[in-house]
C-alpha cells in the first residue's frame, strides 16, 4: 500500500536519487531533519589518493547544516579542511524483518545520505556556538554547568559542517512483504523491533562526594 | 591515567592506512578484538568511489573466518560498482555510551569500531552463495534457515554477495570513565558514563501470520549491538 509522499524539498540528483526500493525514498526536509535529529553517530566518507575512508563520528544538526568535530590532528578532519567531496551517512536500525523466505527478509531502518563539500567552522564564537549546540543536543542544560572552554582546547578542536543540499532519506518500516504463495507456509514471520536505550548513568569513580546525577541524564534519547 | 597493559598481538600488522594516529592507545590490531567487534554487530558502512565522489552505504554484514560478507540486489549501485574490483573501506561502529567529563573538551563517546581496507569480490557459484546466505541467516536467527523455503533460482540470480578478506584492518575501542584534567576533578559537577545499548523488543507477529504459528525460541536469544 502506498502512502502519498511529501514533496521533495531536496530535489533528487542522479547521485541522490534512490534507485533500489524507491518506495522508501524521501526527499523532504521534515523527514530528513527528523532522522538526523534522532541519531548521534554518522559515517563520513572521503577519498585520499583514490582510497575511500569511512570514519564514524558524532554529529549534530543546526538548521540546514550538519556538524561533526574532532581533533585538529585527525586524518579525516585535516583532509576535509581542504574542501574535498564527502558523503555523510546516518543509518538508524529499527528492526529485523523476518519474512517467509530469506529473499524477502530485510531490515527496517531510517537512513540519510548527504553529498557535498564540508567546510570548517571558522571563528572562535562560531565554533563555541556549534560545540554548545552539540552538548545541548545530548544533555540539555549541561553546557552552562561546564567550565569555559580553554583557548588551547578550542584551538585543538576542529568543527566541520556540511550544508544539506544534495540529500536523500530512506525509510523502511512495517511487516514483511512476502510472495503471495508463501503466506501459506507454517513458518513464523514478523518484525523484531530494535532500538537504542540510554542509562542508567554510571557515576565516575572520582565523583566529588555529594554530587547528584542531574535530571537531564534520564531524558537522553538516541536512536 | 592509563594502566599499562601487555600489548595484544598484532595479527593484522598496521599499515600507513590502518595505523590509528589519533589516540593510538585505543587501537587494536589483534584478531580476537577485531572479530569480537564484528561478530557483535549487524550494520556496516561501506565506502567506495565513483567519479571521484565517495559514497557510504549502510548494509547488513556478517563474518565467516577471515572474511566479511554483505549482500544486496544485483541491481544496486554499490554492488555493481564493487563488482568491478575497486578499493573499499568497510567500517563498523558500535555506540556504547556517552562519556560526560567535567569539561566539554574531555567529554567523549565509548565505542568499538573496526575499519578494513581492500578490494571486495563477489561470491561466485550457487553453492558458495547459498552457504554464505545461510551463514548470514544463522548469525541473526540460528535455526531459522531450515524452516524457510529454499531460495529460487531467480532469487539467487537477483542476489549479489560480496566478500572482503580481513587483511588490512584495525579496531579502535574507547571504554571506561572520563579522563579529566586533574584540577577539574574538584569541580562540583556530575561526571560519568551514560551507557547506551541496543534493545531487542518482543517480536511482532505479521498481521497475516498463519493461525497457530507461534514465535520460535530463537527469537529470544538474538544478540545485536
Amino acid at each position: 500500500m502506498r502512502e502519498a509522499k511529501p514533496p521533495p524539498d531536496f530535489p533528487p540528483t542522479p547521485r541522490t536519487r534512490v534507485k533500489r526500493l524507491s518506495d522508501c525514498a524521501r526527499y523532504d526536509r521534515e523527514t530528513i531533519h527528523a532522522i538526523l535529529d534522532a541519531g548521534l553517530l554518522c559515517h563520513v566518507g572521503y577519498v585520499i589518493d583514490g582510497q575511500p575512508y569511512v570514519t564514524p563520528a558524532a554529529y549534530w544538526r543546526q538548521g540546514e547544516r550538519v556538524y561533526w568535530h574532532g581533533s585538529s590532528a585527525s586524518r579525516m578532519l585535516r583532509r576535509l579542511e581542504e574542501g574535498v567531496p564527502v558523503c555523510f551517512t546516518v543509518a538508524l536500525l529499527d528492526g529485523l524483518v523476518l519474512a517467509r523466505s530469506g529473499y524477502n527478509s530485510t531490515l527496517n531502518y531510517r537512513s540519510v545520505m548527504a553529498l557535498g563539500t564540508a567546510r570548517p567552522v571558522e571563528g572562535e564564537a562560531e565554533k563555541l556556538a556549534a560545540l554548545e549546540a552539540f552538548s545541548e543536543r545530548l544533555t540539555p542544560g549541561r553546557w552552562a554547568e561546564l567550565r569555559p572552554v580553554a583557548k588551547q582546547e578550542l584551538k585543538a578542536t576542529l568543527v566541520l559542517s556540511l550544508k544539506l543540499e544534495e540529500v536523500s532519506a530512506k525509510l523502511c518500516s512495517g511487516p514483511p512483504v512476502d510472495d503471495e504463495a508463501d503466506y501459506e507456509d507454517d513458518v513464523w514471520a514478523g518484525v523484531v523491533p530494535l532500538r537504542r536505550a540510554a542509562g542508567p548513568p554510571q557515576a565516575d569513580p572520582r565523583l566529588a562526594p555529594g554530587t547528584a546525577a542531574p535530571e537531564y541524564l534520564v531524558a537522553i534519547e538516541i536512536d | 591515567m592509563r594502566e599499562a597493559k601487555p600489548p595484544p598481538p598484532q595479527d593484522f600488522p598496521p599499515t600507513p592506512r590502518t595505523r590509528v594516529k589519533r589516540l593510538g592507545y585505543r587501537a587494536c590490531y589483534d584478531r580476537e578484538t577485531v572479530y569480537g567487534i564484528l561478530d557483535a554487530g549487524l550494520v556496516c558502512h561501506v565506502g567506495y568511489v565513483i567519479d571521484g565522489q565517495p559514497y557510504v552505504t549502510p548494509t547488513a554484514y556478517w563474518r565467516e573466518g577471515d572474511r566479511i560478507y554483505w549482500h544486496g540486489s544485483s541491481a544496486s549501485r554499490m554492488l555493481r560498482r564493487l563488482k568491478e574490483g575497486v578499493p573499499v573501506c568497510f567500517t563498523v561502529a558500535h555506540l556504547d555510551g556517552l562519556v560526560l567529563a567535567r569539561s566539554g573538551f574531555h567529554s567523549s563517546i565509548n565505542y568499538r569500531s573496526v575499519m578494513a581496507f581492500g578490494t571486495a569480490e563477489p561470491v561466485t557459484g550457487e553453492a558458495a552463495k547459498l552457504a554464505a546466505l545461510e551463514a548470514f541467516s544463522e548469525r541473526i536467527t540460528p535455526g531459522r534457515w531450515p524452516e524457510l523455503r529454499a531460495p529460487t533460482k531467480q532469487e539467487m540470480k537477483a542476489t549479489l554477495v560480496m566478500s572482503l578478506k580481513l587483511e588490512e584492518v584495525a579496531a579502535k575501542v574507547r571504554e571506561g570513565p572520563p579522563a579529566d584534567d586533574e584540577e577539574d576533578y574538584a569541580l562540583d559537577l556530575w561526571a560519568g558514563v551514560v551507557p547506551i545499548r541496543r534493545v531487542i523488543d518482543p517480536p511482532q507477529d505479521d498481521p497475516r501470520l498463519k493461525p497457530g504459528v507461534v514465535a520460535p525460541a530463537y527469537l529470544e536469544a538474538l544478540e545485536i549491538d
